[in-house]
């Protein structure tokens, strides 16, 4: 059941993902409908396949990195959902389905073995700051694939080249108010997500350094993205970029540090 | 019954001999009365700038020379060489198509979906069960077409592609501010477009304040002196520039100390000349179109309107289809009237030669030969009926009312052998027309 409904977000997404993209190969109606639909299954399927994972393992599936990214994988289909659903659009799914689909399929490859199994009070502390500090990161995934479509409509607009991208792309300032609402919502959700790792670590001296290093990186990055464009000090083109570099950056530190300093399995 | 369009539309006659045929509402409706003085069951016309044609439902297709009359006279010469014939299906497939703009000038225009609307509630007076159906399934088909494929979308003209660009930036136009440079013919037919969106025209600039006034006053906004109006340009969104300068006069130097904290600035260069030197392009917010991009725009928009055309002709084609089904249906109804009056015809006759040959008999005994007779009759039509009703429910009415024709020798021409003796045919019968057989005459 877990691995078929894994399966099955996966080709969801990957299907959302394919008929967004469908306008640029012949010109024809967006199919919002069609990509909301394979999203929302995709997000069904995603749950149920989570779910059946918790309750086989009796905790919350956030550790061990297979849940992770299988969690990682769903929130960004959630997020994907809401903003096509409020924007009437289908083109984010471009960028983000591809992505929601790579974690949900490498966490189908990796398996679903949990690594913690915190009791109690400390289950919920360590649980609300995993799912938080995902919340915050998968925000920060909308702002960089914002930032993405920005940088690709602006320079088709600067181009003059008026072909299925002018067509199909929201308008420019509509991206970059997703990229300012996901940039500082996923900063304050990070920010919480942060807070409680500190604390929880406090509590239970619980401290492990290349977490503390990601963690620390992440927030960071996620901290100058939101309060430069808070105060104005980016926007438009700038913002894009930095969302997009920040996003790569905290996903290179993450794949680096599981490398040369994390136990398999241990971290995330 | 049959179905007839006569008409003239750009793609076969000029604008001169347009103008000519062009019928105002009262001239219309006076000229579909007309025609059906002349004979004509029904008669709709509809008359815009591109085209003017005659819908008819006439018994036999004939009424169409009566149409082609009152071109004639308007042209003061013989119009047929203006003028196209459509009938059957070819003709509702036809205003269909015209509904949906796919006819029209502009492909995909939304006008003459208003414009068929109009000229059929205008024309009502003369329109009855068959015209009032094709124009209400052409309505119907024409919104199916700008909802269900992209036929309607993107830009038509090098006005709407300036506010296609002008929202590809920004999104909504509403509340938006732009400042217009100049007080030409182009200026004025943008910042309708853009002012219909929601932009407000903030600032108009001339060197002459006069005209500025007047261009102005028209969409609330202020007129400036030339040197006067660099000073605002970081409040506005839109910089529409239409001056008769023969050199750029928008450069780099006014655009960049426009303080503007990294918004964007979409310039529109209506001028020809233009107005704006293309080095403004190198700045960071600033997106600049002129006219060539505008029509490259509209190039685009107009491309992807074509490869539209196969899905709206597959709803065109099904539309269609349900209407001849029903008219179909209509169809039956006169068919099964014939057979039972040719079979109450022929049972009076067989019943009065029946009563000859009987002699003297009793009121008693006619009654009996009338019941029985009655009785046959009634009982030898009642399956064909009910079945030629429950075709034409399903859509399969013509065939059968052909069938039913021939077979109850209705149509004496088609049936020269029935002992009947030869007549001559009194109408075109409807299937001619709803097999395919449809003539398409055009005369170009």
């Amino acid at each position: 059941m877990v691995h078929v409904a894994h399966a099955l977000a996966v080709l969801c997404y990957a299907g959302a993902a394919a008929l967004a993209a469908a306008p640029f190969a012949r010109p024809m109606a967006a199919p919002l409908r069609g990509v909301l639909a394979l999203l929302a299954g995709g997000v069904g399927a995603h749950v149920a396949a989570l779910g059946a994972v918790g309750l086989s393992q009796g905790q919350v599936p956030l550790t061990g990195l297979g849940p992770a990214l299988s969690f990682a994988g769903m929130v960004l289909a959630l997020n994907l959902l809401v903003v096509e659903a409020a924007a009437r659009e289908v083109t984010m799914t471009l960028a983000a389905a591809p992505l929601a689909a790579l974690c949900t399929a490498a966490a189908l490859a990796i398996g679903f073995r949990p690594v913690l199994t915190a009791q109690g009070a400390r289950a919920v502390w360590l649980d609300s700051h995993i799912a938080l500090s995902f919340l915050g990161i998968g925000a920060l995934a909308t702002a960089a694939a914002a930032g993405a479509m920005y940088l690709v409509e602006r320079r088709e607009l600067k181009a003059r080249r008026f072909g299925a991208i002018l067509r199909f792309f929201p308008p420019l300032e509509t991206l970059d108010r997703v990229n300012h609402v996901a940039a500082v919502t996923g900063w304050l959700v990070l920010t919480l997500g942060v807070v409680l790792a500190v604390t929880y670590s406090a509590e239970y001296e619980a401290v492990e350094a290349h977490k503390l290093v990601w963690a620390l990186a992440a927030w960071l990055g996620a901290s100058a993205l939101a309060i430069g464009r808070l105060l104005g000090w980016w926007r438009a083109r700038r913002a894009a970029l930095l969302s997009g570099m920040t996003f790569v950056a905290v996903v290179v530190l993450y794949v680096a540090l599981r490398v040369v300093a994390a136990e398999r399995g241990q971290f995330l | 019954m049959a179905l007839t369009v006569v008409g003239a539309s750009h793609h076969t006659a000029p604008l001169d001999v347009r103008e000519r045929f062009a019928h105002d509402i009262r001239g219309a409706l006076d000229a579909a009365a007309a025609l059906v003085r002349a004979g004509a069951r029904e008669a709709v016309l509809l008359s815009t700038c591109n085209r003017t044609e005659f819908y008819l439902v006439d018994e036999e297709g004939t009424r169409a020379a009566d149409a082609l009359a009152v071109l004639s006279t308007r042209l003061g010469a013989d119009a047929s060489s203006y003028t196209y014939v459509r009938r059957g299906q070819e003709a509702a497939a036809h205003l269909f198509r015209v509904a949906a703009g796919m006819d029209s000038m502009v492909l995909g225009e939304a006008q003459i979906h208003g414009q068929v609307r109009d000229a059929w509630e205008h024309g009502r007076a003369h329109a009855g069960p068959v015209l009032n159906r094709l124009f209400q399934s052409a309505l119907l088909v024409a919104g199916r077409v700008r909802s269900e494929t992209a036929l309607g979308r993107g830009a038509a003209s090098v006005s709407s592609a300036a506010v296609q660009l002008a929202k590809q930036i920004f999104g909504s136009l509403v509340g938006r501010r732009a400042m217009v440079l100049g007080a030409g013919e182009m200026a004025e037919l943008a910042l309708e477009s853009l002012a219909s969106e929601g932009v407000r025209a903030s600032i108009v600039a001339n060197r002459s304040l006069e005209r500025a006034q007047a261009l102005a006053s028209r969409f609330g906004a202020v007129a400036v002196h030339w040197d006067e109006c660099w000073s605002s340009l970081p409040l506005v969104d839109v910089l529409l520039c239409s001056t008769s300068a023969p050199h750029p006069v928008v450069g780099v130097p006014q655009l960049a100390l426009a303080a503007r904290g990294g918004r964007p600035l979409c310039v529109l260069d209506v001028a020809l000349p233009r107005d704006v030197d293309p080095a403004v392009r190198e700045l960071e917010a600033v997106y600049l179109y002129d006219l060539d991009d505008l029509q490259a725009v509209v190039g685009a928009s107009l491309e992807a309107r074509r490869a539209e055309l196969p899905s709206a002709e597959q709803l065109i084609g099904g539309e269609v289809r349900r209407y001849w089904d029903w008219l179909a249906g209509l169809a039956a109804v006169p068919v099964l009237t014939e057979v039972r009056a040719e079979a109450e015809r022929l049972r009076q006759r067989e019943v009065a030669e029946a009563l000859r040959r009987l002699g003297p008999a009793t009121a008693e005994q006619r009654a009996a030969v009338e019941q029985l007779s009655r009785a046959l009759m009634n009982k030898f039509l009642h399956a064909p009926s009910v079945r030629l009703r429950a075709a034409a429910a399903e859509g399969r009415g013509l065939a059968m009312a052909e069938a039913a024709r021939y077979l109850f020798a209705l149509d004496r021409e088609a049936a020269p052998d029935d002992g009947a003796g030869a007549r001559a045919p009194e109408h075109v019968p409807v299937p001619t027309h709803a097999s395919g057989l449809a003539h398409d005459e055009e005369h170009e």
